[in-house]
């Protein structure tokens, strides 16, 4: 826009302010004594109005739902902040951090460990405010677990004995999931004064014995061979949930609901490698494309194939995501190279992302995928976290068409703009965490 | 009494008549706008429904208050609907951003007042812009700094302070 058509605007608009302040004079000097009477009697209606707290002074001020509106505009840092200003600010935030369901603006976070930060605590990168902070988190201490997952700003970790908790790490809040040795495949071994000192770990599926012979790990080795994803359905603190695990041996699924004190087996399918929730139902991508739609809640669990094998290269990672518009997106990444066999399947996963391809599902009739070339104005953030897909046009700071991701294996957080390199430990694996202030409510707790 | 007793009329460039309303303030200002612009206001669209005559009372709203909101309501609902994709549409849309903003630069008390207005006459355009600005001008602030900008005391007791520091509150600062 030139600088002249600006100015005239500006005469335009400051006109039009003038006209309407002289408007308001003339007809304030001429006001009848009907005027009067409907005052009166829209005070007789109301007849405590909203008065201000400091009223007849220029104090700004503004009520309890209107703070509310405010802070759901704000980042967590931002929120966090705004909350601790007074008590009747800190009621505002507290009513809406306890809203289950409401829309606050939350762009991802990195959250990664370093040596500097002590054993405890964690970095939350803002993408939003590009700056770091420093959380505490509960013990164990952090630097001691894996994190293997991350989902409505919680993460899953795995601890020196290889059992499994949520964690929040804004709140702190912590629960414990079902015992490892739950988990089919794991059995515990005693010393003789009782105390737990191996694990037991059987190498088969629902299909085949991988080894006849069980491998004997030590506590902490178990979750190295075990784990490799986990998500959540819906967000722990609302009481109800499912947690679902991608586990060894061959990537299979096992899954726990809230308060259960086991997981469940879902023989005898293999090879998964992301989850998504979508309209109460699980569905799993394996390596080779196939998605599998689980419902949790039946009785018995059931299982459908709504995806016939794609023949992506088996050396792609494969995830699974839910676009804004609803639609189901298959993700690939790889480090470029083909690999077409499926005997290719025991090359590692690329340590290095050359590549992201987008492939739209069409769950209604004919099972088809279709490679899409872009995002369009979607984001992408796919690592350990339960993978997610973005409108840009609601998150300013985040760049459309563009994917954001943590590698798994050889970790390396390709985007070196956020951190220069080497910030952060690669143990316990960096994710992308969707800050989450609700704190649990004391039933859920229980 | 029929609705048309505070509709009074103007006649528009274009030679045609366009409906008109009165709307007074808390402090008996009158302000003669066009109905296609009040009724942005879902109350005033409601009590210009309900009828009556000499005016819609709104003694929530003082005069300084009410020009702005109506300003605001005037331009928004001058604008035609072009057909999207067009130029246009365009250009009418880069015109009422810059307008938005030109509107939002006023103290922070005057802020407040209009965002009370734009909630108790239901603007909703008007309600979203005025919160997005108070969000933009808290967002990087440290609670102190809000505290200053608002004239608010510090009011927690110190068991509420010890509660705020076991959360982490203070992480973000």
């Amino acid at each position: 826009m030139d600088i002249s058509s600006r100015a005239e605007r500006m005469n335009l608009s400051c006109l039009c302010n003038l006209l309407f302040r002289a408007l308001a004079n003339i007809f304030a000097s001429s006001t009848c004594s009907l005027m009067k009477t409907l005052l009166q009697l829209d005070e007789f209606l109301h007849p405590s109005p909203v008065v201000a707290p400091t009223a007849g002074s220029e104090l700004p001020w503004l009520p309890q739902d209107i703070l509310m509106d405010i802070f759901a505009l704000l980042e967590t840092p931002g929120l966090v902040r705004a909350g601790s200003v007074c008590a009747s600010w800190r009621a505002a935030y507290t009513s809406l951090c306890a809203t289950e369901h409401c829309k606050l603006q939350r762009t991802p976070c990195l959250l990664y460990t370093s040596e500097s930060m002590g054993e405890r605590a964690m970095g939350l990168y803002s993408l939003a405010e590009k700056k770091a902070y420093t959380l505490t988190l509960p013990d164990p201490p952090i630097r001691t677990r894996e994190v293997i997952g991350s989902s409505y700003g919680w993460i899953i970790t795995a601890d020196e004995r290889s059992e499994l908790q949520l964690v929040n790490p804004i709140t702190g809040d912590q629960i414990a999931l079902p015992s490892v040795t739950t988990i089919e495949q794991v059995e515990p071994i005693f010393d003789d004064a009782g105390t737990l000192c191996n694990y037991e770990y059987l190498w088969y599926t629902g299909e085949e014995w991988l080894y006849d012979k069980p491998s004997i790990l030590d506590l902490s080795e178990l979750r190295d061979m075990l784990f490799d994803k986990a998500f959540l359905s819906s967000d722990p603190s609302t009481g109800d949930y499912f947690v679902v695990l991608i586990h060894d041996p061959e990537c299979q699924l096992s899954f726990a609901r809230a308060g259960d004190n086991e997981w469940t087996w879902l023989p005898p399918h293999t090879c998964y490698e992301d989850c998504q929730f979508q309209g109460g139902l699980l569905y799993a991508t394996t390596a080779l494309g196939e998605i599998h739609a689980f419902d949790l809640c039946a009785p018995a669990v059931t299982m459908k194939i709504v995806l016939e094998r794609v023949k992506w290269s088996a050396s792609d990672r494969v995830y699974i995501v839910q676009a804004p518009s609803g639609e189901l997106l298959q993700i690939t990444r790889s480090n470029g190279k083909d690999y077409d066999s499926i005997l290719e399947l025991s090359t590692p996963p690329p340590n290095k992302t050359n590549r992201i391809k987008v492939h739209k599902v069409d769950l209604t009739s004919e099972k088809l995928v279709v490679e899409v070339g872009t995002l369009g104005e979607n984001v992408l953030f796919i690592g350990r976290n339960q993978s997610l897909c973005l409108c840009a046009k609601e998150y300013p700071q985040l760049k459309p068409n563009h994917a954001y991701f943590t590698d798994d294996y050889f970790l390396d957080v390709t985007n070196k703009e956020i951190v220069s390199p080497q910030l952060w430990s690669n143990s316990p694996t960096p994710v992308w965490l969707v800050p989450n202030l609700r704190r649990m409510s004391l039933a859920s707790h229980n | 009494m029929a609705a048309a007793d505070s509709c009074d009329g103007i006649s528009t460039s274009g030679g045609g008549w366009e409906k008109t309303v009165t709307l007074v303030s808390s402090d008996d200002a009158r302000f003669e706008v066009r109905e296609a612009a009040a009724s942005l206001s879902q109350t005033v669209r409601r009590m210009i429904r309900a009828g009556g005559d000499g005016g819609i009372p709104l003694p929530k709203v003082d005069a300084r208050t009410l020009s702005t909101v109506l300003e605001y309501c005037n331009k928004h609902a001058a604008v035609p609907a072009p057909a999207p994709e067009s130029s246009s549409a365009e250009a009418a849309a880069v015109d009422l951003e810059w307008f938005d903003k030109e509107l939002m630069h006023v103290d922070l008390a005057t802020l407040c007042s209009l965002i009370r207005a734009a909630d108790y006459l239901e603007v909703a355009g008007l309600l979203d812009l005025t919160c997005k600005t108070v969000a933009d001008m808290i967002k990087s602030k440290t609670a102190e700094e809000i505290r200053q900008m608002f004239g608010i005391q510090n009011d927690f007791t110190p068991e509420e302070e010890e509660q705020l520091s076991r959360e982490n509150a203070g992480v973000f600062e």
